[in-house]
C-alpha cells in the first residue's frame, strides 16, 4: 500500500451498555447502580421525573425556583455550611431543572460516596425553604433573567419555544418570567416541593467504582425513610401542533449577527422512527459535514456553525435548525436553510451520503460510554423516558437497517418547512426588508423575560 | 499516587511521540500540540495562528476534500483550538481507526501547501469573523476580555492582542502570509504528537516512524523576547447591550508552572469562586450587593492574570463592590487561609486530579494533558508533580502571594455598563469606546 492512500477505519468492536443493577427501596425508590472502575471516582444522580413542564400556569419558573432553594438551606445546615460541606468532600451538588426531569448530581472521588449521599438526602428530604433564603434566590433569578434578556440565543429560544407551544407545558423557559417569579410566594414553592419529590417518582443513579451489589442496603439507610407521597402526575400531555408559520423578528438594534431558529413541533422521544430520524439529522445538519453546516459554513462563511437537532422529550419535542449569521447574509441563509429541509423532503438521500451518515453513528457510538458520568447521563435517559434497558445496544443494529426510503419516510412526516416558524434576533433595521423577501408575513416580537 | 505511564520517543526530525496504553475502553486518542499561538504573531497580523489552525482541517495534499468527512465516517471526533502558547488538534476513534488518524495527522503536518487555496482562505476567514461575531461583539460582556489584556500587556507583549485577532488583520492576511507562517512553526520539531488507549505501544510508534518520519525537520523557533510588565492601575468604563453593571479586576501574575501559580489558582478559588468562597458569602449571601461572582488566575506561558469578576444587584453600584473586595482581599493577604479552607482546597484538588485522568482524549484528556506537560515542562507524566503543587501549597504561602500580587495600587480595574448608562459608574475611571476595544 502507498504511503499516500489513506488507511481504512477498520472494523470497530462491538461494545454493550453495562448492566444495571436494580433494587427498589419500600418506599418506592428506584436504585440503580452500575460498576465502572476506570477510576476511584463516582457519580450519583437522583433523578425526579418532573421539571419546568409541570410549572402551574400563572407560576412558570416554579420547579426551578424550588429546585435551587433545596440546597439553600436543608437538615442542620444553611446554604453556605451545606456549600461547605459537599466542599469538604471535594464534590458539589449540581442541580440541574429541564422540562420533563429535576436531577440532582454529586460526583467525587468514590470513598466520599456514604457522606455525599447523606448531604443529598438531607437536600431533597429535609430541605429548610426558609423566607429568607427564598427572597434572596428569588431576587437573584429576576437579576439572572434580566441579564439572559440581552442574551441574543436566549432571545431567540424563547421566542421559538413560546410560539411553537403556546400555552402548552413546554411553552416557557425554565426560569419563567419575572412577572411569573412575582407571583410566586414561598408557600408555592413550599407546595410544589411537597406534591411533586418523593420517592415513587425518583430513581438514584450510581455510576464509579463501587460495590453495586450492596449500593441498594446503603440507600436505604440513607433514603429510607422519604415519606411516600402522593407524587402528583406529569402535567404535559401531547401538545396541540397546530404550526405557526410566523417570521418572528426581535429588533437588536447594532447587532452584527443574526440569531435564527427555524422549525417546528417535533416527535418524544417514544417515536418508533427515532432511529430513522437520528440518522436523517446526521444528514441535514447534526454534524459538521451535514448539509446545512457545509452549505452556510464551508461554502458560504457566513457563520461560525449551524445545526439542526431533534430535541426529544416526554410527550413531544421541537424539531429545530439553530445558528448565528452576518446580518447582511440573514435573508439568504433562511433561504438557504428552508431549501435544504425541502430537498431533504423531495428527493431520497443518495447511498453514499446515507452510509456515510450511518457509519459516523455506528462506528462512533462507543465514545459515548467512556467516562462515570456519560454512563449517568445515558441511564437517566432510561429512567426519565423508561426506555428498556437494551435500548443502548440496539441502536447500533437499528441504525444499521436504517434505508433510504425509511430516511425519505421520515423527512416527509417529521421534516415541514411549510410549517416552520423562523424566529430571527438581529438588527431589524438589516434583516427587516431580507426577510420579506422570503413571502411570509413578517412580526415584530419580544420574548417575555 | 496519581500516574500516567507512558513511553516517549523522538524521531530523527525531531518530533515528540508520546503513547500511553489504556485499555478499558475500544477507543484511542489521538492529540497533536504545535508549539505556536497568538504569542507568536505580531501586531498587524494578529489572528493568523487561529486562521491557521481552521485552514488545517480543510484538506492536504492527499487528502484534498477535508478532514471531518473520513474521520466522522470512521466514528470520530475531531476538532482543534488556539490559545495564546499554542495550537492543538485532537481525534478520539474507535481503536480500528487509529492508523487513520495518524496518517490524516501527517499528511496535513506533511503535505499541507499544495491543498491552500485562495478560496478555502478567504472561506474561513468569513468563517473566522463570524466566530469572532458570535463569541465575542454580539454577547454580553464579550469585548471585556479584550480591554483586560490591552490594559495589562505593553502593545510590544503579544498577550495585548486576542487570539481571535483583529478584524482589519484577518481581512489583510494573505496566502504568503499563511504559507510563511506554516513553514516557520508547522515542523515536526515544534509539535508533540500523543496517542492514549486501547493500542500496543510498539506498534503505533512503528506506523508513526512510518507515516511521520519522512516529514523533513524545521528551523527551531526560539523563545519570544517579552517586554517587562509593569502592573499600574489603570480604571476604565466600557458600554454593552447588557443590564446589570459588572466589574473586572485584574492583574499580571506570575505564568504557568512558576513559583506563586498554583497558590494563586487556590487564592482564587478561596476568596471568589463558588458559593464556598469568602466574596460568595459576604457579597451575594450576607450583603446581597452582587449578583454574579467568579474568579480565577489563568496560567499561561509568558505570564498569568488574576481575575475577580463581579455584577453589582439592582442598586448597587460598582464602588461597592470594589471596596468590598478589596476589604476581603486585604483580610487575606493580612491572615491567610484557614486550616479548614485549606483542607477543603486539597480535597477538592485531589478530587479534580482524579476526574482529569478519567478520559482519553478530547480537550483535557489523557493526550492532551501529556502533550501540554510535555512541551511546558518536557516530562509528559507530571500529574502526580502538579498536584503536589496544590496538595502542598501552605497558608502561608497563599498569603503572602495574595499579598505580593493583588495589590489595590496596581489593579486595573474595568466598568462593563448598561449602554447610555451617565455620569461615573466607576470612580476615577476614562470611557472606553466600544469600538476602539
Amino acid at each position: 500500500m502507498s504511503r499516500f492512500e489513506r488507511p481504512s477505519p477498520g472494523h470497530p468492536t462491538p461494545i454493550h451498555f453495562p448492566a444495571i443493577t436494580r433494587t427498589r427501596l419500600d418506599n418506592g425508590l428506584g436504585v440503580w447502580g452500575i460498576a465502572h472502575r476506570r477510576a476511584p471516582i463516582v457519580t450519583a444522580t437522583l433523578l425526579l421525573a418532573r421539571g419546568s413542564g409541570d410549572d402551574p400556569i400563572g407560576r412558570h419558573g416554579l420547579a426551578s425556583l424550588t429546585g435551587d432553594l433545596l440546597d439553600e438551606g436543608a437538615g442542620t445546615r444553611d446554604a453556605i455550611a451545606l456549600a461547605d460541606a459537599f466542599g469538604r468532600l471535594g464534590t458539589q451538588l449540581d442541580i440541574d431543572v429541564g422540562p420533563d426531569a429535576t436531577s440532582l448530581t454529586v460526583s467525587g472521588l468514590a470513598r466520599v460516596l456514604p457522606q455525599a449521599l447523606a448531604l443529598m438526602a438531607d437536600v431533597v428530604m429535609r430541605p429548610r425553604i426558609e423566607a429568607a433564603d427564598f427572597a434572596r434566590v428569588r431576587e437573584l433569578r429576576l437579576s439572572r433573567l434580566r441579564q439572559l434578556s440581552r442574551s441574543a440565543a436566549t432571545m431567540a429560544d424563547r421566542a421559538y419555544v413560546s410560539a411553537l407551544f403556546g400555552a402548552h407545558a413546554y411553552g416557557h423557559g425554565a426560569l419563567g418570567t419575572s412577572a411569573s417569579l412575582d407571583a410566586i410566594s414561598i408557600d408555592d414553592a413550599r407546595a410544589f416541593w411537597s406534591a411533586m419529590y418523593g420517592p415513587v417518582a425518583s430513581t438514584l443513579i450510581v455510576v464509579g467504582d463501587v460495590d453495586v451489589a450492596e449500593i441498594g442496603a446503603h440507600v436505604d439507610t440513607t433514603f429510607g425513610g422519604w415519606r411516600e407521597g402522593t407524587a402528583a402526575p406529569p402535567r404535559a400531555v401531547t401538545p396541540d401542533a397546530t404550526p405557526d408559520r410566523r417570521v418572528l423578528l426581535v429588533d437588536r438594534p447594532g447587532a452584527p449577527q443574526a440569531e435564527l431558529r427555524i422549525g417546528h413541533v417535533g416527535p418524544s422521544r417514544l417515536t418508533p422512527a427515532y432511529h430513522a430520524l437520528v440518522t436523517l439529522n446526521a444528514v441535514l445538519g447534526g454534524q459538521f459535514t451535514s448539509r446545512i453546516n457545509r452549505r452556510l459554513r464551508e461554502e458560504k462563511g457566513v457563520t461560525y456553525g449551524a445545526r439542526t437537532s431533534f430535541d426529544f422529550r416526554r410527550v413531544a419535542g421541537t424539531f429545530s435548525c439553530d445558528t448565528s449569521v452576518q446580518a447582511d447574509a440573514t435573508g439568504t441563509a433562511v433561504a438557504d436553510v428552508l431549501d435544504e429541509l425541502d430537498r431533504v423532503r423531495q428527493d431520497e438521500v443518495p447511498a453514499v451520503e446515507l452510509d456515510a451518515a450511518k457509519a459516523s453513528l455506528t462506528r462512533g457510538y462507543v465514545r459515548n460510554f467512556e467516562t462515570a458520568g456519560q454512563l449517568a447521563r445515558a441511564a437517566v435517559q432510561l429512567a426519565a423516558y423508561g426506555l428498556a434497558d437494551d435500548t443502548f445496544d440496539r441502536f447500533v443494529p437499528g441504525v444499521d437497517v436504517v434505508s433510504r426510503a425509511a430516511v425519505h419516510a421520515a423527512a416527509s412526516e417529521f421534516i415541514r418547512p411549510a410549517d416552520a416558524t423562523i424566529v430571527v434576533v438581529g438588527d431589524a433595521e438589516t434583516c427587516q426588508a431580507q426577510l420579506e423577501t422570503l413571502g411570509r408575513t413578517v412580526e415584530l416580537a419580544r420574548p417575555e423575560f | 499516587m496519581i500516574s500516567v505511564p507512558f513511553t516517549k520517543a523522538t524521531l530523527a526530525n525531531g518530533l515528540d511521540v508520546i503513547v500511553h496504553e489504556d485499555h478499558d475502553a475500544p477507543l484511542a486518542a489521538i492529540s497533536v500540540w504545535y508549539h505556536v499561538g497568538s504569542k507568536n504573531e505580531r501586531e498587524g497580523l494578529t489572528g493568523l495562528a487561529h486562521l491557521f489552525e481552521h485552514l488545517m482541517f480543510e484538506g492536504s495534499e492527499h487528502q484534498p476534500d477535508g478532514y471531518f468527512g473520513p474521520l466522522q465516517e470512521a466514528g470520530a471526533s475531531l476538532n482543534g483550538s488556539t490559545s495564546t502558547d499554542r495550537t492543538n488538534y485532537w481525534e478520539l476513534v474507535p481503536t480500528s481507526a487509529t492508523r487513520l488518524a495518524l496518517w490524516m495527522e501527517a499528511d496535513r503536518l506533511g503535505w499541507l501547501l499544495p491543498a491552500l487555496s485562495q478560496d478555502r482562505l478567504d472561506t474561513q476567514r468569513g468563517v473566522v469573523l463570524n466566530e469572532r461575531r458570535q463569541s465575542y461583539e454580539n454577547r454580553p460582556y464579550g469585548l471585556a476580555q479584550f480591554a483586560i489584556m490591552d490594559a495589562l500587556f505593553p502593545a510590544s507583549h503579544p498577550y495585548h492582542w486576542p487570539t481571535i485577532g483583529e478584524p482589519a488583520d484577518l481581512a489583510a492576511a494573505t496566502l504568503d502570509d499563511v504559507r510563511a507562517f506554516f513553514t516557520r512553526y508547522y515542523h515536526p520539531g515544534n509539535a508533540s504528537l500523543a496517542i492514549a488507549g486501547d493500542v500496543k505501544t510498539d506498534e503505533v510508534l512503528r506506523h508513526v516512524e512510518a507515516l511521520f518520519g519522512s516529514i523533513p525537520a524545521g528551523e527551531p523557533v526560539r523563545p519570544i523576547d517579552t517586554p517587562s510588565i509593569v502592573a499600574r492601575s489603570q480604571r476604565f468604563v466600557m458600554e454593552d447591550r447588557v443590564e446589570l453593571p459588572r466589574l473586572y479586576l485584574a492583574w499580571p501574575t506570575p505564568g504557568l508552572f512558576e513559583p506563586g501559580d498554583a497558590e494563586l489558582d487556590l487564592v482564587a478559588d478561596l476568596i471568589a469562586n463558588g458559593r464556598t468562597s469568602r466574596l460568595y458569602s459576604r457579597l451575594i449571601h450576607d450583603r446581597r450587593i452582587a449578583t454574579e461572582l467568579a474568579g480565577g488566575q489563568t496560567s499561561r506561558e509568558l505570564a498569568g492574570t488574576f481575575q475577580i469578576i463581579a455584577s453589582a444587584a439592582p442598586g448597587h453600584t460598582l464602588d461597592e463592590l470594589e471596596a468590598a473586595i478589596y476589604e476581603e482581599i486585604d483580610r487575606f493577604a493580612q491572615d491567610g487561609p484557614t486550616t479548614d479552607e485549606l483542607d477543603r482546597s486539597r480535597v477538592q484538588a485531589e478530587s479534580a486530579f482524579a476526574f482529569r485522568v478519567e478520559s482519553l482524549g478530547g480537550f483535557g484528556g489523557k493526550a492532551d494533558q501529556l502533550n501540554a506537560y510535555n512541551i511546558y515542562l518536557e516530562s509528559p507524566d507530571s500529574f502526580q508533580t502538579d498536584l503536589d503543587r496544590y496538595i502542598n501549597a501552605s497558608g502561608d504561602a497563599l498569603r503572602s502571594q495574595a499579598g505580593r500580587w493583588l495589590d489595590r495600587r496596581v489593579a486595573v480595574a474595568l466598568a462593563v455598563v448598561p449602554q447610555g448608562t451617565s455620569g461615573d459608574p466607576l470612580r476615577d475611571a476614562a470611557r472606553l469606546d466600544r469600538q476602539a476595544v
